[in-house]
């Protein structure tokens, strides 16, 4: 009798199991997203609602890792539009023959900036985030102003000797971050060698976290005093949730851009193409900038609440063509040079 | 006890049709979804990639840590799960059942969420470090890890073990007793060596598991190389399948090592406790000064596993995990409210795969027990392998494998749930052999001379008396399924998000709080559906805590 009813039951879950398979893809685009769910809901609301198409996400703030998926599925890609993420991950996708060129006819309106967009048309640029250090307050007023030291405000302050083994950086191996201030430490000493030297020291003072929001978590619950993180991130993350802590933007920092692009040989791509003329208008820009606290990249989108404007930052000079070329050379070069 | 060697083999004929259906139905499985895949993942990179391995320095420095993990958390975590499989199977242990659900525990974490809560708690800041003890403890590093998994891989060693030391008769300790045997000379002489299989079994799967390790270690190394690691480093990082398929590919020496050590030591013998004969004693009381330590020790390591989940259970109700301690229902609105389908869904994904895995792996325990086609040692090699392979491992060699003609799964749940199954036929599988070892040969003899076929022996004889087997792989292969997160990153669909993607997905965003909320409603799902599935399997959960 117990046999009968588990056989039963095997059959039964198997058709329950077996029914959402109705693939239809009638209208539907399916996006692959790297930022958080609460601003890519928002977004594909938003989309729905002016296009009228229905729309399916894979949300997952792990770029590297949505990147690698897309080239595993390259015979058969299951997703429409990698939306997200800096264009480090996408300019290299579209090297690969991953991804279809589309010169949008909203561009001309949006009036980006050149170097917000592929001159191909691989991919676009629709925000903008820049790097940040971040420091436990409550912890800083304890341990470090009764010995007159005052809190970092450039790069060369995390080398400091008193912060040694509490600083948290994201890996420059496997985060987005990571990889773009080594970038950007290169180009502020216009010079390689003299920049790992910088890192190198750099290595002996700090952790490297795999992840890239792991920085935030640490130094917000004080088990790290000193870091480095997206400017939109930490304010997001920790100083909006309550966390005692600070955020300043050293003043040769570096920046993102957030990208769009188009998956070749997608089920829809007729659906993405209007994904992106979307994406290229003011409303994802405004929702990013009200949920993520990113910048936009069209010039009149307001800029997020409690962030600095972008035009008061520094930057250091930024070769982003040159950075994606080396990118695989400088990551191997830290592997084998710094971490051991 | 007896040794084999000498003893003749049943052998069934090769004209038995369904003994020889029931080995191809298990070889086309095992070389379709365990071979397949990782032969297109082991395909992918080119030569010149594996001839530069050995020259990487990094990926030397991985082999050498993950070795030295491998041999301290197997170790510790067989001491640890024998005492405690020990302990939990004297009857007179008060509190037995409870001991035996806490052990269950550490097999529901998800990636991640466990290793933050030990932070949480016994990092720099720690709760219990630091506001409670003053301590200043750096839990980042090899000794945080190995102490995060020796607690989260104990349990297989407990089940495993526990089940095998259930199954030893009572009258061979009265035997013992009667001559006059103390009680140390008791475990050491029969208890023990009866207990081999199962210990040796063990550290087979927990040593497997530690080197494929990669949500603690994650969290608690990020530093240190280790090849399991180092794959996903690879994918996450540098977009490098090549150089992540090689990097596995230099995990499976070990464990082609470990496989044939184990084969060796333990296969040569035979360790019949289940004779068939005589009728069932309860096992003789436990004096004092032996009972006292052991349950010391399993409250010691019950405390231990059930703090993590109070600390999660906390963060799931606190505003700020952590750091404010007011209480909001904020985050369960949230979790439930975005992941409510997702739950459900975790549910299916589990109760389908682990129904395959079981059922496969019983099937294919009993076609390599009858030794009558050559290739049983490549079946049975098939069977172990997968546990040696990361879940990125298997993730992306699916995705290879079967996301085009000749057999298309992509986009459908069953690429998932047919991953998770094979990923996860090596529990069952050992289960299975293991049971199978303490079953006397004399049984199936009876058996076949009375007429019977390789099947109904299969179904007669061992479905019945494997029924705890049975049981725990798949009690087993539901909850891994349920918590896994390096499969289902690569081979979800936007149509049937699970779980612990949408928890990965909020930790992500930095909604701790929601994420503890979603775990927990998880856990507590989980348990339901294996209470529901312990009542519909029945009596005979042997190595299961049967209250």
């Amino acid at each position: 009798m117990r046999r009968v009813l588990v056989v039963i039951t095997c059959l039964v879950l198997g058709a329950v199991i077996m029914s959402p398979r109705v693939q239809g893809q009638g209208g539907k685009v399916v996006i692959y997203s790297a930022l958080d769910a609460p601003v890519t809901n928002e977004i594909l609301k938003a989309f729905e609602r002016t296009s009228g198409l229905q729309t399916e996400a894979l949300t997952l703030a792990a770029a590297g890792t949505l990147a690698t998926r897309i080239r595993a599925e390259k015979v058969r890609p299951q997703a429409d539009v990698f939306l997200g993420g800096s264009i480090d991950f996408h300019a290299p996708l579209a090297k690969e023959g991953l991804l279809d060129a589309y010169k949008s006819p909203r561009l001309a309106e949006a009036n980006l900036a050149p170097q917000f967009y592929d001159p191909n048309g691989y991919w676009t640029g629709w925000y903008i985030g820049a790097l940040a250090i971040m420091y436990n307050r409550d912890r800083f007023e304890r341990e470090m102003a009764p010995k007159g030291i005052k809190p970092p405000a450039t790069w060369d302050d995390l080398l400091n000797p008193a912060f040694k083994g509490q600083v948290v950086l994201p890996s420059p191996i496997t985060t987005g971050g990571g990889f773009i201030f080594t970038a950007a430490q290169i180009f502020r000493f216009a010079n390689e060698d003299r920049a790992f030297e910088w890192l190198k020291q750099l290595a002996q003072n700090a952790t490297f976290t795999p992840t890239a929001p792991a920085p935030i978590t640490l130094v917000s619950r004080g088990e790290a005093l000193v870091g480095m993180n997206w400017g939109h991130d930490i304010r997001a993350m920790a100083v909006n949730q309550g966390f005692p802590v600070e955020l300043v933007f050293p003043p040769d920092t570096a920046t993102e851009i957030g990208g769009v692009s188009i998956i070749k040989g997608s089920p829809n791509p007729d659906g993405a193409r209007r994904f992106v003329d979307f994406m290229l208008s003011r409303v994802p820009q405004d929702i990013n900038a009200k949920y993520g606290l990113r910048y936009p990249t069209r010039t009149d989108a307001p800029v997020p609440m409690g962030m600095p404007a972008l035009t008061s930052l520094k930057f250091v000079a930024y070769n982003r063509q040159w950075a994606i070329d080396n990118m695989q050379r400088l990551r191997e070069k830290w592997q084998s040079v710094i971490a051991k | 006890m007896q040794l084999s060697g000498t003893r003749a083999r049943i052998s069934l004929r090769v004209g038995d049709p369904g003994l020889l259906a029931a080995f191809l139905v298990v070889a086309a499985a095992l070389v379709g979804f365990v071979l397949y895949p990782t032969l297109r993942v082991l395909a992918y990179p080119a030569v010149s990639d594996y001839l530069a391995a050995p020259h990487n320095t990094r990926w030397i420095a991985a082999m050498r840590n993950s070795l030295m993990m491998m041999v301290l958390s197997t170790a510790s975590a067989t001491l640890v799960g024998f005492v405690y499989a020990y302990a939990t199977t004297r009857p007179n242990l008060p509190g037995r059942t409870a001991f035996r659900q806490v052990a269950l525990l550490p097999l529901f974490a998800p990636p991640f969420m466990v290793a933050f809560a030990y932070i949480l708690l016994f990092g720099r800041q720690g709760l219990i470090t630091k506001q409670l003890l003053g301590l200043n403890v750096n839990l980042f590093g090899w000794q945080g890890l190995w102490l995060v998994q020796t607690v989260a891989f104990f349990p297989y060693a407990a089940l495993i073990i526990a089940q095998v030391l259930e199954a030893i008769n009572p009258t061979l300790e009265y035997a013992a007793r009667d001559l006059g045997a103390s009680e140390w000379t008791l475990f050491r002489t029969v208890t023990f060596p009866l207990a081999r299989p199962g210990v040796a079994a063990a550290m087979l799967i927990v040593a497997i598991s530690v080197l494929a390790d990669f949500g603690n270690a994650v969290v608690l190394v990020g530093d240190m190389p280790l090849l399991a690691t180092e794959a996903w480093f690879r994918i996450e990082g540098l977009g490098d399948l090549s150089g992540a398929a090689v990097v596995v590919s230099v995990l499976l020496l070990p464990t082609v090592g470990l496989f044939l050590l184990e084969r060796v030591w333990v296969s040569r013998r035979l360790y019949t406790a289940i004779t068939g004969r005589g009728g069932r004693l309860t096992r003789p009381p436990t004096p004092w000064y032996f009972l006292t330590p052991l349950l010391v020790f399993s409250i010691g390591v019950a405390i231990f596993v059930l703090l993590v989940y109070v600390a999660v259970l906390a963060g799931a109700f606190a505003r700020t995990w952590g750091y404010n301690w007011t209480l909001t229902l904020d985050h369960w609105r949230l979790a439930l409210g975005q992941s409510g389908p997702h739950l459900v869904n975790s549910i299916k994904v589990g109760v389908a795969s682990a129904l395959v895995t079981s059922s496969l792996a019983l099937v294919a325990a009993f076609v390599t027990s009858r030794h009558v086609f050559r290739t049983e040692r490549a079946l049975d090699f098939l069977a172990v392998l997968p546990a040696a392979l990361p879940g990125v491992f298997i993730g992306i060699g699916f995705l290879l494998a079967f996301n085009q003609p000749p057999l298309v799964l992509g986009g459908t749940p069953w690429i998932l749930i047919l991953a998770l199954a094979f990923w996860h036929i090596p529990f069952g599988y050992q289960a299975a052999v293991a049971g199978m070892k303490q079953i006397d040969r004399s049984i199936e003899e009876a058996a076949s001379n009375l007429g019977a076929s390789g099947l109904q022996v299969l179904r007669d004889v061992y479905l019945p008396l494997l029924r705890g087997a049975f049981a725990t792989s798949f009690v087993t292969s539901f909850i891994r399924a349920v918590t896994n997160l390096s499969i289902v990153v690569f081979l979800v669909t936007p149509r049937n998000l699970v779980a612990t993607y949408a928890i990965l997905s909020m930790i992500g965003g930095g909604f701790w709080g929601a994420a503890a909320a979603l775990t927990t409603a998880l856990l507590a799902v989980t348990f339901v559906a294996v209470g529901l599935a312990r009542v519909a399997l029945g009596r005979g959960l042997r190595g299961l805590p049967a209250g």
